[in-house]
């Protein structure tokens, strides 16, 4: 620039080159800048006078900075996710497992700096339904402690049941319909921050009927004794306790840390015929190997439920994240066990990895018979898009005993 | 295409005729000499008033993306910078002052920076909040010292005691010794009970409803800094900087309101440099949102836009919030082709930090020197003039990073104030080694030759800028000069006798120069017989007889434009 320049002129970077506005908004100086510097006899006796022309030339064709509409579009996205939470957004998530791919929406509405309201709906390509309100507080007791309140509704219109056990045919799927209402509270706790506690009590409304769908309605395949609670449509007094140990960065997205949690519930039938209880234990330990450039992952559970747990209640497996080559509810029974474990690494270690998968599990009736015994298993390779905190999406492919399946999912595996 | 694009067309190659028409009828009244008689120009004339300029706020988000996956799909490469004057250097202006290898720094300099106060400016002050940090996860805020002065104050992370705030300075001065608008940094310790609310103070919180902040807010913030066991915390205290803010700069296009913004981004050598001294420096957060233009009225009584490298924390080898990962500095995030060879060899393909033995000081974070390797060294985004650099680019770099002795890396890095002085010799370790590294890899990489001069009577004088800083052997055959007389109006050269040889770094020019003033010369200088190749091809210096002596007026090293993607 500082020298005579008309080459440098010619090959100025246009908005066709892909420069933003303001760079291409340089092609109207063009005429005066080639004039200005193909000219010195016409009054320029100094290289000060050739940029003072060159500036002066622009001077006369400013414009005001203004984004253009890609910035101007991904501003106002930003505006709506997290600058401003208040108001409506766009919502993804499961209504039930299996219900496939959702549409939603919310609209949430802050009182104060961290309580909310939110109201948020879901309607999936199944004909699922949900629906429900929350009232929260977050980051009590100096960022420690969560409260939150919900009243909500589901519509489950083709739920799976095979029948209970680990040894149950594929071709034995039969449907039902699940609608559940409920109200509760509920309050988690990180009294330190590698602690975490956690209790909920809510008033759960259940209403089974015929499933639809391709599949037969449960009713026609089974019976009270093969779906045990088949004909009931119980209202649960629904109260649980966790503690726990957890030095993950986060719950969403982890290449190291440990979980270590154990979940009690306590289903109080109104009507007491299906009051049951049950018990969780969940192991998670992340292992990074070369600045986390791999992660062997490692992940149990263990579910276990007491007698009269009703049919769509009893621990299952199969679904995106136990048993992901098996589809939702695949197997259920009174007790569960889980373990998988996943060798990850990190071809962009800022927003993707990738995986491959080992899957076992087994269902049973006794709690004695949860061994390593006779496991169901898969395996696969996947790939997820991940942020510091969350995994937005997870794409893998599982392929078991019973075929392979393509799993999408919004977060985690564990 | 609208009829109004059309238009837009027809005007465009109307008003491109017309200048096509004016450049092939110039030459009759009159050739553009080669050389004004104010060359070389030591600062740019920015001589329109810029008042009109209007705040503008660039979407860290949309920033982001752009420079991952547009800016390098765009962005002319090749293409020699164009604020350069005659001599192949950059002249000062609102975006930079020469400072080293264009005159002494002492330590005591150095350790001053861009501050014009005494360093105990801060200390036993009260300070109060009048606005918490807005953006960006880190803790921070702003305050109002005593005397009214404003400063933004920011914190050490938990893990990390003296590390974001001893980065900061240590950073600050050595962009403001490179010649970059540097904010006044100071570091400061403080009780929670030294900071006072002011009324008007307003705090954001996660609801997005603001409201007057209180003093369980400042404690929230407390909670997630360094604090000491004494109850202290340390501060780096950036002063406000002085004008009116309008907002960043983008590292590529100009600024459509700034009249004396000329100069696409991206063909701007010192923000090209930003590729070597980020790379020294480990600067990975290299995007708009670190820097700022203020409108300022300058030393003439001019409103002109300045334009400052804001915050240039995230260097070394922490960030506001902790250490860096392990990639930064060696890959951006997007990192493209490595990517898809991590994919296919199930993460077999190893990176260099990967396996890169970091020495850990938690005042420190990572930063190394030994697997260092500047010309791969990334920045977290591709900024474009990051991309624009060429050889030139990096060699003129290059020297101001090897004019940093030892002694002045260690006298900068004091700024930091680490009670270990452990993390102090790692810092400045670490930064000699890459220092080093980078005059290898750039200075030897074009003809090296500089600060050529030519005495009354006729002996030429120069420096092999890559054997001075030990980056190379000096030629075996020496070094041989064309002679040449200059015609600055039509730019033809006349041989002046067979041309001149030495070994030494000196020698006599041929009988028969011109002696007349106001007449130039041409000199074109080699290396014979170089290890490096590039060497052969000669620098072209250009003197002007004046009352007696001989004045450099052109100096080109590279000068073509060379696209290397084929659009010039």
């Amino acid at each position: 620039m500082l020298l005579p320049r008309v080459p440098t002129l010619r090959s100025t970077p246009s908005r066709r080159r892909g420069l933003p506005p303001g760079t291409g908004r340089r092609g109207a100086l063009l005429a005066c800048l080639l004039t200005a510097i193909a000219a010195p006899a016409a009054g320029q006796s100094s290289r000060a006078d050739v940029i003072t022309q060159q500036e002066a030339a622009k001077a006369k064709k400013l414009t005001p900075p203004a984004p253009n509409k890609a910035e101007a579009l991904v501003a106002k996205i930003q505006d709506i996710m997290l600058e401003n939470p208040s108001g409506f957004y766009p919502y993804f998530g499961s209504v039930y497992s299996g219900g496939g791919f959702t549409l939603g929406a919310g609209y949430r509405q802050f009182r104060g700096d961290n309580t909310f309201f939110d109201i948020k709906g879901l309607y999936s390509f199944s004909n699922y339904k949900y629906i429900e309100t929350t009232a929260a507080t977050l980051g009590l007791a100096d960022g420690k402690v969560n409260v939150g309140a919900h009243l909500g509704w589901r519509d489950a219109t083709q739920v799976a049941y095979y029948g209970v056990g680990i040894d149950t045919p594929v071709a034995d799927r039969s449907n039902y319909r699940f609608k559940q209402g409920w109200v509760s509270g509920d309050i988690v706790a990180r009294p330190a921050w590698w602690t975490v506690f956690g209790a909920a009590v809510g008033y759960e409304d259940f209403s089974l009927e015929s499933g639809t769908g391709s599949s037969p309605s449960i009713e026609d395949i089974f019976t009270p004794a093969s779906a045990p609670g088949l004909g009931l449509s119980p209202k649960y007094l629904h109260s649980s306790f966790s503690a726990g140990i957890d030095t993950r960065p986060s719950p969403g997205y982890a290449r190291r840390g440990t979980l270590i949690e154990a979940r009690y519930h306590n289903y109080a039938d109104q009507d007491d015929a299906v009051s049951f209880d049950q018990l969780d234990a969940e192991a998670t330990q992340h292992i990074p190997f070369l600045r986390e450039s791999w992660v062997l992952s490692l992940h149990g559970l263990a579910q276990m439920a007491s007698d009269d747990v009703p049919y769509f209640l009893m621990p299952s497996l199969g679904s995106g994240s136990t048993l992901r080559a098996f589809p939702s509810w695949r197997f259920r029974d009174r007790n569960s066990l889980l373990v998988q474990a996943e060798w990850r690494w990190t071809p962009i270690p800022s927003m993707l990895d990738m995986a491959f998968f080992y899957d076992a599990g087994k269902v049973t009736h006794e709690r004695s018979e949860l061994d390593l015994n006779h496991l169901k298993t898969d395996f696969g390779i996947g790939v997820r898009i991940h942020s510091l905190v969350g995994t937005p999406l997870r794409i893998e492919w599982a392929k078991g005993n019973e075929g392979s399946r393509i799993v999408f999912a919004g977060s985690a595996a564990f | 295409m609208t009829s109004a694009a059309f238009r837009t067309r027809i005007g465009l190659g109307a008003a491109a005729g017309v200048a096509v028409a004016l450049i092939a009828l110039a030459p009759l009244s009159g050739s553009t000499p080669k050389f004004f008689d104010d060359d070389p120009i030591a600062r740019v004339p920015e001589s329109q008033d810029a008042s009109g300029v209007e705040e503008w706020d660039i979407d860290l988000f949309y920033d982001l993306m752009y420079n991952s996956f547009a800016t390098p799909r765009t962005i002319k490469t090749g293409w020699r910078a164009e604020n350069l004057n005659s001599i192949d250097e950059v002249p000062d202006s609102s975006w930079f002052t020469n400072r080293i290898l264009a005159r002494p720094l002492s330590a005591e300099q150095l350790l001053q920076g861009a501050n014009t106060g005494a360093d105990t400016v801060l200390k036993g002050v009260k300070l109060t909040i009048i606005k918490p940090k807005a953006v960006g996860a880190a803790p921070g805020a702003i305050v109002r010292g005593p005397g009214g002065e404003t400063w933004f104050i920011s914190f050490d992370p938990p893990c990390c005691p003296e590390a974001a705030s001893g980065s900061i300075m240590v950073a600050s001065r050595l962009f403001w010794a490179l010649g970059y608008w540097q904010a006044e940094q100071f570091l400061a310790t403080v009780r929670e009970e030294d900071f006072v609310i002011a009324p008007d103070a307003i705090i954001k919180p996660p609801s997005g409803r603001k409201r007057p902040m209180e003093r369980s807010d400042l404690q929230a913030l407390l909670r997630r800094v360094h604090r000491y066991e004494d109850g202290t915390y340390r501060i780096a205290a950036s002063k406000l900087l002085p004008g009116k803010v309008l907002g960043g700069f983008r590292y590529h296009g100009t600024r459509p309101d700034d009249p004396n913004d000329i100069v696409p981004h991206e063909h701007r050598r010192e923000l090209r440099a930003l590729k070597v001294f980020g790379a020294w420096t480990n600067l990975t957060d290299m995007k708009a949102g670190n820097t700022i233009d203020t409108l300022v009225t300058d030393e003439r009584g001019r409103k002109t836009v300045r334009h400052w490298l804001q915050d240039v924390g995230s260097t070394f080898g922490i960030g506001a919030n902790g250490p860096h990962d392990p990639w930064e500095g060696w890959e951006p995030f997007y990192p493209g082709g490595v990517a898809w060879k991590r994919i296919y060899s199930l993460g077999f393909y190893l990176s260099p930090w990967q396996t890169a033995n970091y020495e850990k000081h938690e005042s420190i974070g990572i930063f190394e020197g030994e697997k260092f390797d500047p010309e791969t060294w990334h920045p977290r985004t591709l900024p474009g003039a990051f991309l624009a650099a060429r050889d030139d680019d990096n060699f003129w770099a290059a020297r101001r990073v090897v004019a940093f002795t030892d002694e002045m890396i260690r006298a900068v890095v004091k700024a930091a104030h680490f009670s270990d002085p452990a993390a102090e010799k790692l810092m400045a370790d670490v930064l000699i080694a890459r220092r080093d590294k980078i005059g290898r890899a750039y200075l030897p990489k074009i003809n090296p030759i500089v600060d050529v001069a030519l005495d009354p009577s006729g002996v030429l004088t120069f420096a092999n800028a890559a054997v001075d800083a030990r980056a190379a052997e000096a030629p075996k055959g020496g070094y041989h000069a064309e002679w040449a007389a200059f015609d600055n109006a039509t730019g033809q050269t006349r041989a002046l006798g067979p041309g001149t040889s030495a070994t030494a770094l000196r020698m006599p020019a041929p009988s028969g120069l011109p002696t007349a003033d106001g007449t130039y010369i041409r000199v074109a200088l080699s290396a014979v017989t170089p290890a490096v190749g590039s060497w052969a091809r000669p620098v072209h210096a250009y003197f002007k007889r004046t009352a007696g002596s001989w004045k450099l007026v052109g100096f080109e090293r590279l000068p073509e434009q060379e696209a290397r993607d084929g659009t010039s």
